[in-house]
């Protein structure tokens, strides 16, 4: 079956018919001329009007085939191959999954060098009239030509992105969405079943895996530091240890340049480390295992603050807050003291709740107005609305609020919201609660997350320190408004607050406002990324419909069969050619003949 | 006309015919002709002597009677019996075919080229005292001057030549048949036509006239366009006379055509040399005096 590249050039059959409309119409009748020795004329053309009709003829054949071949060559017809060497000219993503997974080291070898050289048998088999992308865990497709793509194959190095394969999948589609040529997709991945996900194919897709199955692994899957700040007495470490090793295996933690501490864990399950105390500061904590076979998940960070705890003035606080307060207190979280004020506006940190009595609103917004507060309470909202999800909070019902309204310095310091509109929010050392934190207003006092949201708010949000998040390399993190530069090490960025941060790597990014380090993010590997457990064909071929799933070896020779057509512009060329010499040299015999 | 003035006979035919009527331009051909002669045209001077006459500029110095010019001072040619009895019959083919021009600005008909051209031939022969006949002819034969050796008769066959005009189809056996009524001896039959005729018949005639001891001279006229096949693009070319035509691009055509006609004209010189018959091919662009030579020596050669 003949399929056509541009079929519209097919249109172009129509120039067929110009010689024979040319003939038709030179055709017409004549001028007659007088002549007496017609009889010679007859004569004439008795003896060469059958060799001049043949040639004619011919002449009028090879000018229409020309014609054809060359429309038709145009068209970009291909055939289905049968021992035709070349193949139709193919759009092709090759999609590499250089995903931290591909950095596990197998037989001596690592993954990721293995479906580097699968990707290059690839590209050996493409022709310049291919259309080649390459796509790899950084999510962008490149385009370029065989010999370009290689060379960014050979750079290639193991990613700290996680590669989603039927998001990359999806991605391959969108690009061959745009190409008139006819598409394909080469996967080239461990096939980690973690990452294999749900994914609409339309192209033919050749998916290429190792032969080897995976090896056993264990990796650190989290690392969790505890309420910040720490105190000066120093806090715990809880690492989860995730994996598909089922031995138990030996987990080191330390802060900073501290004193290791090691125990024996679990794949699966969390170890908590004796407290560790530490000064007052920014403390990297480090949780290790021993070298495997995936070096890339034995290690895992995380930022710890130690700090003094509050000095927390709670006399004037609802008997919840003042609850709370006390429970802190007797855990060492606060002290008594006057450095954060609760329930009141005072010369020093404040964080302030609306009154009970709304006549008493106005009064509060002017002391905050005097203060140079940039936000002041506006019209009260009885509709019961929900907390939006948030580290400091979770959803939360609420169930009264004053709305907050933004100064003249605009809509900053904005810290929880709800349906959207700020209820939380600092101007200075000065925070403002939209709701009274009392079960009429809100459930939050009554929730389990109410002890820890007191604990950031005094340790933390009210000394104008912001919350530690943790992300992924290649993720996105939401920067809080006062961070101007985030610093990791010797580099630094310079941020618009509120903004988005994407940690292009591994490792503890802090985040600064001025001079003050006001916050952290931590980018560690994803964890489902130490599972190396393989997908089974089964499970591809029913996710990805039609995929056609083999060796790394034996994707090369897969690659174009699927669109595995001969070219015929090539051999119609040729052929236009040949009539293009057939017709100048009758033509020319012809002219010769006749004089 | 007079020798030291343009030679008419070797002028392009179409530029002579514009200087006047049939009889001055055929006098001046034939007075340049004449002059340029190295010896008289003047034939048949056979062993038998019959009279003197004056001796004329061009006449063969072989021929003076020295012995009157050394008694009289006086120069006299001997003239013989056998000159003043040569007959000739010019036949003409008047035929529609034969008043075609293949350019009208500058080449004469074949019939306007043929009148002049037998105009010319007549006069000489009376000039040298033979008796000389015309017959024109198309699909019959249209008109029948005996042949006659008086100067006076030459202004008959210009007012025949003149008053011609071309008929419709062609049709030469009866009037190379009538040539045998007006010539009982044997004598010389110029036959001038453009040859699109019946061939067989033709020829069939010419070797009856042969077969009755005639010298025959065909002169077979054709226009240069005829020769070379040119014209539009494509066209129907179509026989005046027949009708019948045939459609076709000249620039295809012209080499096979040419050839053809080579292949033609061949056909009739060998038939007629088989026959013992002079053949010339005259195209309208040639001089008259060149084929006045070439005629006029042909007949010298057989007389």
């Amino acid at each position: 079956m003949i399929e056509f590249l541009h079929p519209w050039a097919l249109s172009g059959l129509a120039g067929a018919t110009i010689p024979i409309l040319l003939h038709l119409l030179a055709r017409r009748e004549p001028p007659t001329v007088e002549f007496p020795a017609v009889r010679y004329l007859i004569a004439t053309t008795q003896e060469h009007l059958r060799r001049l009709k043949l040639q004619n003829l011919l002449l009028l054949a090879v000018r229409t085939l020309l014609i054809v071949a060359l429309v038709l060559a145009a068209a970009g017809p291909t055939v289905a191959r049968s021992g035709l060497p070349s193949h139709a000219p193919s759009a092709l993503v090759v999609i590499v999954d250089n995903s931290p997974s591909s950095g596990a080291v197998v037989a001596g070898t690592s993954r990721l060098a293995r479906l580097q050289s699968a990707a290059r048998d690839v590209l050996a088999r493409a022709t310049s009239s291919d259309a080649l992308w390459l796509v790899t865990a950084d999510g962008i497709p490149r385009r370029g030509d065989a010999g370009m793509l290689r060379g960014q194959l050979d750079a290639l190095a193991v990613s700290p992105y996680r590669l989603d394969l039927g998001a990359a999948l999806g991605l391959a589609a969108e690009v061959l969405a745009s190409e008139s040529r006819p598409g394909e997709v080469v996967l080239l991945s461990d096939l980690q079943a973690s990452a294999v996900s749900q994914a609409d194919v339309t192209v033919p897709l050749v998916v290429g895996r190792p032969a080897d199955q995976s090896t056993p692994n264990a990796g650190i899957g989290r690392i969790d530091t505890g309420p910040q700040p720490w105190s000066t007495d120093g806090g715990r470490i809880t690492v989860s240890v995730v994996g598909d090793s089922g031995a138990p295996v030996p987990v080191t933690a330390r802060l900073g340049e501290r004193p290791v501490r090691q125990v024996l864990a679990s794949v699966g399950g969390s170890t908590v480390f004796p407290p560790i105390a530490a000064p007052a500061g920014w403390w990297t904590a480090t949780a290790e295992l021993d070298p495997d076979e995936l070096r890339l998940d034995d290690r895992r960070l995380g930022v710890v603050r130690v700090a003094p705890v509050a000095r927390v003035n709670w006399d004037s606080a609802s008997k919840y807050v003042a609850a709370a307060c006390e429970v802190l207190e007797a855990n060492h979280r606060i002290a008594r003291g006057g450095e954060v004020t609760l329930g009141r506006l005072v010369r020093g940190g404040s964080i302030v709740m609306p009154p009970d009595d709304p006549a008493r609103i106005g009064a509060l917004n002017r002391a905050l107005a005097a203060r140079g507060v940039a936000w002041s309470y506006g019209s009260p909202v009885a509709e019961p609305a929900t907390t939006d999800s948030g580290a400091l909070t979770g959803r939360v019902r609420v169930l009264r609020r004053y709305q907050l309204r933004p100064g003249g310095s605009g809509k900053t310091g904005v810290l929880a919201t709800v349906g959207g509109a700020p209820w939380l929010a600092r101007s200075g050392n000065v925070l403002l609660v939209g709701s009274r934190l009392d079960p009429g207003w809100t459930d939050l006092p009554v929730s389990a997350g109410f002890m820890p949201f007191m604990d950031a708010l005094l340790n933390r949000l009210a000394r104008g320190e912001v919350a530690l998040s943790d992300g992924a390399p290649g993720e996105p993190v939401a920067l809080p408004d006062l961070v101007t530069t985030v610093r990791q090490g010797e580099r630094v960025w310079s941020v618009e607050g509120g903004g988005l941060f994407r940690p292009h790597d591994v490792g503890v990014y802090y985040l600064e406002a001025g001079d003050d380090t006001v916050g952290a993010v931590t980018a560690n590997l994803d964890p489902r990324e130490s599972r190396l457990e393989r997908a089974s064909d089964a499970q591809v071929r029913r996710l990805w419909k039609g995929a056609r799933t083999m060796t790394l070896d034996q994707a090369a020779p897969a690659v174009f069969s699927s669109a595995a057509r001969g070219d015929l512009r090539g051999p119609l060329l040729w052929l236009a050619l040949l009539l293009a010499l057939t017709e100048t040299a009758l033509a020319s015999a012809m002219r010769r003949r006749d004089n | 006309m007079s020798a030291g003035r343009a030679r008419l006979d070797l002028l392009d035919p179409f530029e002579v015919s514009k200087l006047g009527g049939l009889e001055v331009v055929t006098e001046g051909v034939v007075e340049g002709f004449l002059a340029g002669l190295h010896r008289s045209p003047r034939r048949g001077f056979s062993v038998e002597f019959a009279e003197h006459r004056m001796y004329q500029p061009g006449d063969d110095v072989r021929h003076v009677d020295w012995k009157i010019l050394g008694r009289n001072d006086r120069l006299y040619v001997k003239q013989f019996e056998e000159e003043t009895n040569l007959r000739a019959m010019v036949v003409c083919d008047a035929s529609r075919s034969m008043a075609w021009t293949g350019s009208a600005d500058t080449i004469l008909p074949k019939l306007a080229y043929a009148q002049r051209l037998i105009a010319a031939l007549s006069l000489v022969l009376l000039r040298q005292r033979d008796a000389t006949g015309l017959i024109t002819f198309d699909d019959e034969v249209r008109s029948v001057l005996p042949p006659r050796a008086r100067m006076s008769h030459w202004r008959q066959l210009l007012e025949t030549l003149g008053t011609l005009e071309p008929g419709l189809g062609t049709a030469a056996e009866p009037a190379l048949r009538r040539v045998v009524q007006q010539l009982r001896r044997r004598g010389l039959v110029v036959f001038v036509s453009d040859l699109l005729l019946d061939r067989t018949l033709a020829l069939k005639a010419l070797r009856f006239l042969r077969h009755r001891g005639h010298q025959v001279i065909v002169l077979h006229i054709m226009d240069p366009g005829e020769v070379l096949l040119s014209g539009p693009a494509e066209a129907r070319f179509e026989d005046p006379e027949s009708r019948a035509a045939v459609v076709l691009r000249p620039r295809d055509w012209a080499g096979a055509y040419r050839q053809t006609v080579e292949s033609v004209v061949a056909e009739w010189r060998l038939a007629c040399r088989r026959h013992g018959i002079a053949y010339h091919r005259v195209t309208t662009d040639t001089p008259y005096g060149i084929v006045l030579r070439g005629a006029l020596s042909t007949s010298s050669r057989a007389a």
